[in-house]
């Protein structure tokens, strides 16, 4: 039988970040993945998604281009186009995994695992079935769209997340029932693409995650966009009417059914924790996640979970940064620390994009801390009214005791790509004086980051 | 004796050895030298090997030159500190052995002097004191020395290089003496005895007369002296240099003549050494090569094979070190020791191969497990155990508990540790003169890792439950297998286990891991034919060999332990107590 320091199943962000690192630290490695290396981040996530949120971008900018003097008419879209091009994408990515597995000398093996006994795994391939035994064995299985009791993704009429972004046609009428970030970015997506959509969010406001003032924005954006936010409101059902469907939705002024073309379902996900044989050897699990431990450790001698299946935040960066923690604590390998899920940025790129790390100010304030709360609004940035998006704003949280960046919310232009720049403040523990000090260059869309943190010591300049 | 005084003795390798021959020193009087460090090569029957420093300090005295044989246990040298005195060093070699002298004692040097690049190709030998400048002794109203003092240009006078300088010294025109040395040159005695007889007055010399100087005239001349007592390579010099050895008075050991006693002679006598190769395998270090003229070619292969430009042969153009040179060297180097000669005349065609030279961890397993075999008498005992009620309680343990995965192994970990509670004696270590005997069982545990094997320790294994045996096991493994122990951490035990069981093997010895008493091998645990009460039933069984050095663990002491841990094995419960 053949035998592997680490093996580990799961080919995304979680597992083949696990399977480079214990391959760089010497560890016989192999890597199971039942579909496509890359995971549902690189194939069916985060990857073409935001390569298919950028044909929605040009959309926008298309629209708006009269405003900078173009006239600009027969403008043609092929949707099946922009599908191609995310596609293509998230296949080169893939091949990207695959050359890094090659490169790393770590041994892929396709199929399907499940786990034969402690420290084993079999593996089924086209009938084939082969065990292996493994001294370390890491489940990065990930996570699938969850379902409601009575509303189910079957592809078809209700799409999932996967369907959503392999369109064939631009639905006309489209219901998003969930405003997550999943939610929230196809919204955006197909209204900028053209169709008229309506998001149905059970939670008072849209992004319940975020900060409320970042929801109120990302709303009222929403709105005057003409997409119809129903926050507080529950789908009751969905039923087949012809080529659509009907949804009877209940909210705060009663009930309505509306008809759709098409209905995509984004309540959330569950863990990929059935048919890994984990019941019979007893291994701990939560409302469909696998319990771990701060090292990636579950109750299972030998077993370990990284990444979605191990439970929130459901983000890559937090599942490839748990991958290196767990390998490394099994290599031994001096001063591992465990993941502070309070550094962990979330990034939704809907339009205006959202981003942030840390505490909102709700949470700071639940968690006692006394804080100094900055904010600056993006329509007093110089070029953020340059390039025609003055929308959206900076929020910054400190503890007023000790000037620690308990959190940063972001919304407007290219958000996603400044959020690093307060994430490497919290890693360095940098307080509000060093940021303040701090040179930002100008003119640049993130000195509203800096106006922000200004704003929290009363400083001020450009507000 | 000063207790800074550390003798270099001729250790006992192996135990046959009663002798070994001093083939070459790795350091020079005078040198400061680290403890385990390289000092001396010496050859025996069975083995070439290195004597390393057993201390550190500064090489004060060498007693055994390269070329003589000592017994096991004799003084090759002495290391001190710079501040022990020559007397008291003397002194040390003396209580040693008596009637000795140290034929070279070096004064405390002040200022170390940095080793040379290129190994002499004589052995250094330390001057005595060199001597005292001659306080004018010469009278200058005795006529008789100032006859001495006339006469032409003496440099053409044949005369050895003392008498010549003692000449000058004393102011004698070398023309006015009659040589009586080899070929009728002026000895120093000569001179000697020219100024006593014209009354003047020899200088005093303030340190020990040049040693290896007798009155004798002639150092070729005296009777066969085939009995004189002298090391075998003073007496293979003495017949190259025409010397006979009754004119050597010896300061080696037992009065022995020494190569360093003739050559001080016939350094004295005027004679000029013999320069011979040490082909001892001293360590010729080669210096800078970017001087030595080479092809751009020659230069560049030199560098990318390692070969120094001073190694080759120069038969390039223009006086220079060609390609050709250059790989030749290389070749050298790579070949494997002696061809065989094939006598039958046809030609033998060699199998082609990969050469690898041994580095790191192979040449430290290959040292230590030699020396092992070679040091400690290792004898096997033999045993099978009964495991099926073992594999069962594993079962249950592991059925038990989600977080356990204990293996057969963890049992034998956890058995061996119980054993040696009861049989201390075999939970020891042994360095060849002392025997330590250790509270705890600190176990190694054999791991296969890449191109070797390590041995991690599970400390004070007998205080440790099984499931904890078990996770430490496996994260020691997991650990060695990347390179990532520490050295705490595979450094020590007092106990060795090896299992080849997952191979299959049925049986095995393994050989002792220096300087532990004993290691145990374990085979495979497989279904065999046993015997119970005189029927024929089937039982899950495993071979277990104890490999034990017998210079501290007896047989019955060794069959004691594998009874103990077949008991414990057979009947885990037994454990619990």
């Amino acid at each position: 039988m053949q035998q592997y320091d680490l093996m580990i199943v799961g080919g995304g962000p979680g597992g083949y970040v696990a399977a480079i690192r214990g391959a760089q630290l010497g560890f016989k490695t192999a890597l199971v993945e039942r579909e496509h290396l890359g995971g549902v981040c690189l194939n069916w996530g985060c990857i073409p998604t935001k390569a298919m949120l950028r044909g929605a971008d040009i959309a926008h900018t298309l629209k708006e281009a009269e405003h900078f003097g173009f006239t600009i008419d027969n403008v043609s879209f092929d949707i099946n186009k922009l599908v191609q091009h995310s596609r293509s994408v998230a296949s080169k990515l893939s091949q990207g995994v695959a050359y890094l597995m090659q490169k790393n000398n770590i041994t892929v093996i396709d199929g399907t695992a499940s786990l034969a006994d402690k420290c084993r795994l079999e593996v089924t391939h086209n009938g084939a079935v082969t065990q292996y035994n493994a001294t370390h064995i890491i489940l990065a299985t990930g996570a699938r769209a969850r379902n409601l009791p009575n509303i189910e993704i079957d592809g078809d009429f209700i799409w999932g997340a996967r369907e959503a972004m392999t369109p064939t046609a631009l639905p006309n009428n489209l219901l998003v029932i969930g405003a997550g970030a999943i939610g929230v970015e196809f919204a955006s997506m197909y209204n900028d693409l053209g169709t008229n959509v309506t998001l149905v969010e059970a939670e008072t406001r849209i992004t319940p995650a975020e900060d409320i003032e970042i929801s109120q924005i990302a709303e009222k954006s929403f709105q005057k966009r003409g997409i119809k936010v129903l926050t507080n409101s529950l789908v009751e059902s969905v039923e087949r009417a012809g080529t659509g469907s009907v949804a009877r939705i209940n909210g705060p002024d009663g009930k309505q059914e509306l008809a759709f073309d098409q209905v995509i379902l984004a309540v959330g996900i569950r863990g990929n924790i059935e048919s890994l044989g984990l019941e019979k050897h007893g291994v701990h699990m939560d409302k469909g996640f696998l319990i771990a431990d701060q090292f990636g450790k579950t109750n299972l001698a030998g077993l370990y979970a990284v990444g979605d299946v191990a439970g929130p935040p459901w983000l890559a960066h937090k599942a490839s940064h748990e991958a290196v923690i767990c390998v490394e604590k099994i290599a031994g390998v001096d001063g591992v620390k465990p993941l502070n899920k309070d550094r962990v940025p979330g990034c939704t790129y809907c339009r205006p994009q959202i981003a942030s790390v840390g505490l909102t100010e709700a949470q700071a304030a639940a968690a006692g801390h006394s804080t100094r709360v900055g904010r600056f609004n993006l329509s007093a940035n110089g070029k953020a009214l340059a390039i025609n998006e003055g929308e959206g704003m900076v929020k910054t949280v400190f503890d007023s005791n000790t000037g620690e960046l308990l959190g940063a919310h972001m919304i407007g232009a290219e958000v996603t790509e400044q959020i690093q720049g307060f994430g490497i403040a919290q890693q360095l523990e940098a307080t509000e004086q060093e940021l303040a000090h701090t040179i930002y260059a100008h003119p640049t869309v993130s000195e509203s980051m800096h106006e922000s943190v200004l704003d929290s010591l009363g400083l001020s300049i450009h507000q | 004796m000063s207790p800074d005084i550390k003798a270099i003795n001729m250790p006992k390798w192996g135990m046959e050895m009663s002798e070994g021959d001093v083939t070459a020193w790795h350091a020079v009087i005078g040198d400061q030298v680290s403890a385990g460090d390289d000092l001396i090569d010496v050859e025996t029957s069975k083995i070439v090997n290195t004597v390393t420093s057993p201390d550190s300090g500064i090489l004060r005295a060498i007693v055994a030159d390269p070329g003589e044989t000592c017994a096991v246990g004799d003084l090759l040298g002495v290391l001190a500190s710079a501040d022990t005195s020559n007397e008291e060093i003397q002194a040390f070699i003396a209580s040693r052995s008596a009637g000795t002298v140290a034929k070279e004692v070096e004064p405390a040097p002040i200022v170390q002097e940095p080793a040379p690049a290129v190994a002499e190709p004589v052995q250094e030998i330390a001057l005595a004191a060199p001597i005292a400048p001659i306080a004018a002794m010469v009278s200058s109203e005795s006529t008789a020395m100032a006859t001495l003092a006339d006469g032409d240009d003496d440099s053409a006078v044949a005369a050895s290089p003392v008498a010549r300088r003692l000449a000058a010294e004393y102011g004698v025109n070398l023309n006015n003496i009659s040589g009586t040395g080899r070929h009728g040159r002026v000895s120093k005695s000569d001179l000697e005895s020219a100024i006593t007889a014209a009354g003047g007055v020899l200088a005093s010399v303030s340190s020990v007369q040049a040693p290896g100087l007798t009155d004798s005239k002639s150092l070729a001349d005296g009777v066969d002296d085939s009995n004189v007592s002298a090391s075998p390579v003073a007496r293979r010099l003495a017949i190259e240099y025409g010397v006979n050895l009754n004119n050597i008075s010896g300061t080696g050991r037992h009065g022995r003549v020494s190569k360093s006693d003739l050559e001080n002679a016939v350094t004295a006598a005027g004679g000029e050494l013999i320069r011979t190769n040490n082909t001892a395998s001293t360590v010729v270090k080669l210096g800078d090569d970017s001087h030595i003229k080479a092809t751009p070619v020659a230069r560049r292969l030199a560098e990318e094979l390692g070969v120094n430009l001073l190694e080759c042969r120069v038969s390039g153009d223009r006086g220079r070190v060609c390609k050709a040179d250059v790989e030749a060297v290389a070749a050298r180097k790579n070949k494997p020791l002696a061809p065989s000669i094939d006598t039958s005349g046809s030609i033998t065609i060699e199998s082609p191969f990969e050469p690898e030279v041994l580095t790191g961890m192979r040449k430290t397993i290959a040292g230590r497990l030699q020396s092992s075999k070679q040091t400690a008498p290792h004898f096997r005992v033999q045993i099978d155990a009964e495991i099926d009620t073992l594999l069962a309680v594993r079962k249950q343990i592991n059925a038990a508990n989600s977080a356990a995965k204990v293996s057969v192994n963890d049992f034998m970990v956890k058995a061996c540790a119980a054993a040696l509670m009861q049989v201390p004696a075999i939970n020891v270590q042994f360095d060849g003169e002392q025997v330590k005997y250790f509270k705890d069982a600190d176990i190694s545990v054999a791991v296969a890792v890449a191109d070797g094997l390590i041995t991690p320790i599970v400390s004070s294994a007998n205080r440790k439950g099984l499931i904890a045996i078990s996770n430490e096991v496996r994260d020691l493994a997991t650990r060695a297998k990347i390179n990532r122990l520490k050295p705490s951490e595979f450094v020590g035990g007092s106990f060795c286990i090896s299992n080849l069981g997952m191979f299959g093997i049925k049986q095995f010895d393994a050989i002792i891991n220096p300087p532990q008493g004993a290691i145990l091998a374990v085979g495979t645990g497989e279904q065999r034919p046993v015997v119970k009460e005189g029927q024929l039933s089937i039982a899950t069984v495993v071979s277990l060999t104890l490999s034990s050095d017998h210079r501290i663990i007896d047989g019955a002491v060794a069959a004691q332990f594998m009874s103990i841990l077949k008991g414990y094995l057979e009947q885990p419960a037994t454990m619990l107590g």
